[in-house]
């Protein structure tokens, strides 16, 4: 197994935004079934140590390729950008506003008559909102319209961290 | 089901044929040895049929230390050299023990690590040669029982242990002279003892249900293809079936309104009385309490305890259950209704309310039919089988995730999380750093593990400096912090200057500072305190920021401000200097922000002189086109 391989090529993938995410799955669990330090037991140091790396590098593959924003900054990261990098902040202002506004309808969920109703229907909202990015950045990413792509993952960033901050908020109010 | 599968033919081979491997529950009160022989599971017992070896270990003057059952005869008589539950020492330094109090009966020392050390008649015991005693004990049994000796063992920790205490664990085993094939978290354990995998057709999601004395754990794991996932785990390390004991003892003496102030006797009278009730309640619907032998002057009249009267007592604690197994269904990302398994584990899955309760909130019924107590050993001896090379084919896989979040100290005492919890290992992780002063050549990495945002509220792993940086200023090396976490859950650390090429690198060895009820508060805190963390967190930030700040217009108005302000702005300055040092030094980081955007108000001009004059200075006598 070759660890510097690019994560999309160790489970012998092609380097696209769209994958099946049970096959994923399943060939990395075929690949920990062949690498884990549990199979190397009664080797030698070294062979142990090298499951270990081996391991910690499909579960890194892993977490990057299951997760779709994860997955476009890596692509990006392919291509030599830096989608996160702290100086790249511009975003379109009709965004930022729409941003302001759903952080603010967070916020007032927690003093809802009925919560639960409020999260659901914000929850589906982002949901929405994420997969229209997530397509746009397919499309983008396809026709290697960079530049495009980056605009998608970063917009896309900001609604994944509302999505955890709704889980965050969702657990504290039905403990 | 496993238990009544009968082994094929050629799928078990002969007994010398294979190599032999235990799997060991080191518990707190009890240990116990289990293998796999003709295909099943069994735990190992002793010359006179005993399964259960409880873990105390009783040392004399000239002879070999006593464990099990002896030992724990001469704990009232010989209590200063006979020594129970040290599994609660593993990992612990000697101020975590002295907190531990007067439960423990020994004379304490402390070595230089700051590790605890028992004094004995036979000389000083640290906590990790007191399991290896008792391992000692463990292995002798495998050994005689299997007729050889063994390659390896899988040793079960519990899922939250930490670091230290893994690693104590790990080298209590290496003292007793064993091979570790491998450290196995005590809940994932329990799933493998029913041999779900074995049946093809058997996948899906998986809740284990740990209920012990003192602690709860829930671990929720996948099964697909032969390969166990675990998902997340957590639970509440001060929830137990003690807290039915001590509510059921607290309702009687209400109910005989005997005083609240109780002697030790007295105290230990209600428990017992609140054991055998519970107890009988399993067979009966109710059942008289009898007073009769109360240590105290006053008599009491019988008192009568219903199983409806009992489950009252008990639901607000299992409440406390159910809530942490929800939580940690959220962390997994699975929903109650997807639960296809649950496998009981621990003494107080014994409860039938605990059953029904557990049953009720899933909408299934329980897996119980192996003994609580020797589920965990008995999953041990079938992952030492695989490890050992036993069986081919699809082999049972184990994939494990990390207990509690690992991450370095960085400015103003806050973590900086590396590595999330529940994050699936092997895993390794790299983060940058950087200088804070001109000029440092040095950096003081401080390792920590644990939920909150602050180091104090973190247990200390390991602290190591990195040296020869080269000078440079504030901001410009980049150091590089790599965590690398094995399949025991163990970490080794390594820093590295980028520009330099200056390496230095530890593997975690326990560094000692938190007491059991500190990791206990620690894990039920990170639940409860996630405010609090915040506010703190804010208060450091915005007490870092202040003091940035505070020192850059000291020196500037060192440098320039005579020169280039009235006395008069100079004053407006030092005014909103001192408000804001009076804000910094307070609680409330509101406070202290709203101090730092006066102060940059109070500033700007200032600033803005500063830079017109420094321009001037540089372009003073050159030419346009010289630029």
């Amino acid at each position: 197994m070759d660890i510097s391989q690019d994560y999309f090529s160790c489970y012998g993938l092609s380097c696209d935004f769209s994958l099946d995410p049970v096959a994923l799955r399943q060939s990395h669990r075929q690949l920990q079934q062949q690498h884990h330090p549990d199979r190397f037991v009664s080797k030698s140091d070294s062979d142990q140590r090298r499951a270990v790396q081996i391991t910690a590098y499909l579960n890194q593959a892993y977490a990057t390729l299951s997760e779709p924003l994860k997955r476009g900054i890596y692509l990006l990261q392919l291509q030599g950008m830096e989608p996160l990098a702290p100086t790249n902040t511009q975003m379109p202002m009709d965004f930022l506003l729409q941003q302001i506004e759903l952080r603010e309808s967070l916020e007032e969920i927690s003093q809802a008559q009925d919560p639960e109703t409020q999260m659901d229907s914000m929850s589906s909202r982002l949901q929405h909102q994420a997969s229209q990015l997530e397509s746009e950045f397919a499309q983008a990413y396809g026709s290697s319209n960079f530049e495009i792509a980056e605009t998608s993952v970063r917009k896309l960033q900001f609604i994944v961290k509302l999505q955890q901050q709704l889980d965050a908020l969702e657990g504290a109010l039905l403990d | 089901m496993a238990l009544l599968q009968i082994a094929e033919p050629g799928q078990s081979a002969k007994p010398h044929q294979r190599k032999l491997a235990v799997g060991i529950d080191l518990g707190t009160t009890h240990s116990l040895v289990a293998s796999v022989r003709s295909g099943q599971a069994e735990t190992l017992a002793n010359s006179r049929g005993e399964h259960l070896l409880p873990s105390v270990v009783r040392y004399l003057a000239d002879e070999l230390p006593q464990v099990g059952i002896k030992a724990q005869a001469h704990l009232v008589d010989d209590a200063a050299n006979t020594v129970m539950s040290v599994k609660r020492l593993m990992g612990r330094g000697i101020d975590d023990v002295k907190r531990l109090g007067e439960s423990m009966p020994y004379l304490f020392e402390a070595c230089d690590q700051g590790m605890p050390l028992i004094n004995t008649v036979s000389g000083l015991k640290s906590p990790v040669q007191v399991s290896a005693d008792i391992l000692r004990a463990l292995v002798q049994r495998g050994e005689s029982s299997l007729g050889g000796e063994l390659v390896g063992a899988v040793i079960t920790v519990p899922a939250y242990f930490d670091d230290a205490q893994r690693q104590a664990t790990k080298d209590a085993a290496q003292l007793a002279g064993i091979q570790v094939l491998r450290l196995l978290n005590e809940p994932t354990a329990a799933a493998v003892a029913y041999g779900l995998e074995q049946d093809q057709q058997e996948q899906g999601t998986i809740a284990v249900f740990d209920l012990g004395g003192g602690t709860f754990d829930i671990s929720i794991l996948r099964l697909e293809q032969g390969v166990f996932e675990v998902l997340a785990t957590g639970g509440d390390s001060a929830l137990g079936g003690d807290d039915f004991d001590h509510a059921l003892a607290e309702w009687m003496r209400q109910e005989r309104q005997i005083p609240a102030q109780l002697g030790l006797a007295e105290q230990r009278f209600l428990l017992r009385l609140a054991r055998a009730g519970k107890e009988l309640l399993s067979d009966v619907c109710s059942t008289e309490l009898s007073f009769d032998g109360w240590p105290g002057d006053a008599t009491y009249a019988d008192l009568e305890l219903t199983r409806e009267r009992m489950n009252l007592l008990l639901d607000p604690i299992i409440d406390k259950a159910v809530r942490a197994t929800k939580r940690t269904l959220r962390d997994a990302k699975v929903a109650l209704g997807d639960i296809a398994r649950i496998v009981m584990v621990g003494g107080s899955t014994r409860s039938l309310r605990v059953q029904e309760r557990v049953a009720d909130l899933f909408q299934q019924p329980l897996l119980t039919d192996i003994d609580p107590d020797r589920v965990v050993a008995l999953g041990a001896a079938r992952q030492a089988d695989v490890l050992a090379g036993n069986q081919s084919g699809e082999e049972l896989l184990l994939l494990d995730v990390l207990p509690l979040s690992l991450g370095l100290e960085t400015m103003g005492g806050l973590v900086e999380r590396v590595i999330d919890r529940n994050t699936p290992i092997p895993v390794a992780r790299a983060q940058e750093f950087t200088t804070y002063q001109d000029g440092q050549t040095a950096m003081a990495i401080h390792v920590l593990q644990g939920e909150r945002e602050l180091v104090q509220d973190c247990r200390s792993l390991s602290r190591f400096d990195l040296r020869g940086i080269p000078a440079m200023a504030a901001g410009a090396a980049k150091i590089r912090v790599t965590f690398q976490v094995d399949a025991d859950g163990l970490l080794e650390v390594s820093a590295r200057e980028l520009t330099s090429g200056v390496a230095a690198s530890v593997q975690v060895k326990p560094s000692y500072g938190l007491s059991d009820v500190q990791i206990a508060d620690m894990i039920k805190a990170s639940w409860t305190n996630v405010e609090d963390d915040r506010s703190a967190r804010s208060l450091r930030e915005q007490q870092v920021e202040a003091d940035r700040l505070g020192e850059a217009i000291t020196m500037a108005l060192a440098e320039d401000g005579a020169r280039l302000l009235t006395s008069q702005q100079q004053q407006v300055i030092e005014n909103q200097m001192q408000q804001l040092v009076v804000a910094r030094n307070g609680h409330d980081h509101h406070a202290i922000a709203k101090q730092i955007e006066e102060m940059a108000k109070a500033s700007d001009a200032f600033a803005a002189m500063r830079m017109d004059d420094s321009i001037k200075l540089a372009l003073a006598g050159k030419s346009v086109d010289q630029l």
